[in-house]
């Protein structure tokens, strides 16, 4: 049966799904919906969500979105894929889910609060907001400390005190990584502080090695291109 | 095993976990958290949830926060909860994780912007905020439309077509009760277009009495006492 995977790199949530896949050696076809050029907004993509945002698949004939559910449903459906991701065990299973749920409303509303309102805007041709991305940097910043304090344990390496990565961590560090398109001052002041988190993304990318860094590797390219919308628009 | 419910039936997740439990047969302790009284910050609840947020969940030692994910691990844990609550089907069971995916950033997100800010702020001793409750507003009918056009589709009466309720019916339904607490005139320009919309909770209400007319009875007492707060407050600042 045929999976495909329709994603932008540009996406956290497609970040998470590619790596995922790559992994654990899930075949699959990438169907680029590239959102800088509105693709998203096709009506043939449409068809596959009609709400009209990624990540979104098709397994045989079912169709499939929201990045949890995505990821879940990935996991459960392949028998190759090491319990760990997401274990049967219904008291760990319901841990992930609870970090997968925060993740909504903190980790992903801040960051994209504040990235969408200091740089991603352009992208869409549409104005920065300095306000906005206060409130969004703030929340940002609440959910990083919360993550260190409360999800990351000190003796294990991942969410939840966690020997192996599960998919909450490959969710939550990929919307982390999504910094990578801000200013280097911006991006110092908000990680610097965060020594665990620092350490957590790395591990995350060890264990998920080479294909962490190569779905990421479109980053510094879209920075720049940000970059240079930016000084576009202020001269304007 | 003893499980303890942490709950303040002012929540639209608290009443979701209170009805799937009265509804499922499930033993619980209702431990009440009240958010108007500032409990949710006591130090005593930030033992059980360091959130500080309600619902959350302590079944013997196993303590849990987030309505989805206790909603999820109750249909798991306990034996005689009907598959229909949470298929076992891996397809079937996407389609709830989705729409309760969705559910956070749309419908949550844009009734929660627009009650809070256009009421229930008061009770908490915070200013209302009437561009914020617009915005509110705008997400809400979005998602209110969003849940006829596409997540109410198919045969059945419930969310996903599917011909009994789920965990989703409950999550979503007890959101959308919320709006309860708003001034009449406010709740049928919102809500009384959707005519689906108000199919769909009765059917729930139905398929789960007497115990969500009992979870909900709490929301009129609640909307007099916000209306009268709100005439204090308009008095004050006149």
């Amino acid at each position: 049966m045929e999976l495909k995977l329709y994603v932008d790199r540009l996406s956290q949530p497609s970040r998470a799904i590619l790596i995922f896949c790559k992994a654990n050696g899930i075949e699959f076809e990438e169907v680029k919906i590239l959102i800088g050029k509105m693709q998203h907004r096709s009506p043939e993509f449409a068809e596959i969500n009609p709400m009209k945002q990624l990540p979104a698949i098709v397994h045989g004939d079912f169709k499939l979105f929201e990045s949890h559910a995505i990821l879940i449903y990935l996991a459960s459906a392949f028998s190759g894929v090491a319990d760990h991701w997401y274990p049967t065990d219904i008291y760990k299973r319901a841990k992930v889910h609870s970090v997968l749920d925060w993740h909504h409303s903190n980790l992903r509303r801040g960051s994209v609060g504040y990235l969408f309102n200091t740089r991603i805007a352009l992208a869409f041709g549409l104005p920065l907001d300095p306000k906005a991305a206060a409130e969004g940097e703030k929340l940002l910043s609440a959910s990083l400390a919360t993550i260190e304090s409360y999800w990351l344990e000190k003796d294990e390496p991942f969410l939840l005190g966690n020997s192996q990565p599960s998919i909450a961590d490959l969710a939550l560090v990929c919307e982390i990584m999504q910094l990578e398109v801000a200013d280097e001052e911006d991006r110092d002041r908000i990680l610097g502080p965060h020594k665990r988190i620092m350490k957590w993304i790395d591990d995350t990318k060890n264990a998920t090695a080479p294909y962490f860094d190569e779905i990421h590797s479109m980053l510094p390219l879209a920075k720049e291109k940000l970059k240079e919308l930016k000084v576009q628009a202020s001269k304007q | 095993m003893e499980l303890k419910l942490y709950v303040d039936r002012m929540s639209q997740p608290s009443r979701a976990i209170l009805i799937f439990c009265k509804a499922n047969g499930i033993e619980f302790e209702e431990v009440k958290i009240l958010l108007a009284k500032r409990q949710h910050h006591s130090p005593e609840f930030a033992e059980v949830n360091p959130m500080k947020q309600v619902p959350a969940i302590v079944h013997g030692d196993f303590k849990l926060f987030e309505s989805h994910a206790i909603l999820i691990y109750l249909a798991s844990a306990f034996p005689g909860v009907a598959d229909h609550w949470y298929p076992a089907d891996v397809r079937k069971r996407a389609k709830i994780h989705s729409v309760l995916d969705w559910h956070h950033s749309n419908l949550r997100r844009g009734a929660v912007g627009y009650i809070f800010n256009d009421s229930i702020a008061i009770a908490l001793g915070l200013p209302l905020n009437p561009k914020a409750a617009a915005e509110g507003e705008k997400l809400l009918s979005a998602s209110l439309a969003m849940i006829e056009s596409y997540w109410l589709e198919g045969h059945g009466p419930f969310l996903l077509g599917n011909s009994e309720p789920s965990i989703a019916d409950l999550s979503l339904v007890c959101e959308i009760m919320q709006l309860e607490v708003a001034d009449e005139n406010d709740r049928d320009r919102i809500l009384g277009p959707h005519k689906r919309i108000l199919k769909w909770i009765e059917d729930t209400k139905n398929a789960t009495s007497p115990y969500f007319e009992e979870i909900h009875s709490i929301m009129s007492p609640v909307k007099e006492k916000l209306k009268e707060l709100k005439v204090q407050a308009s008095q004050q600042s006149a």
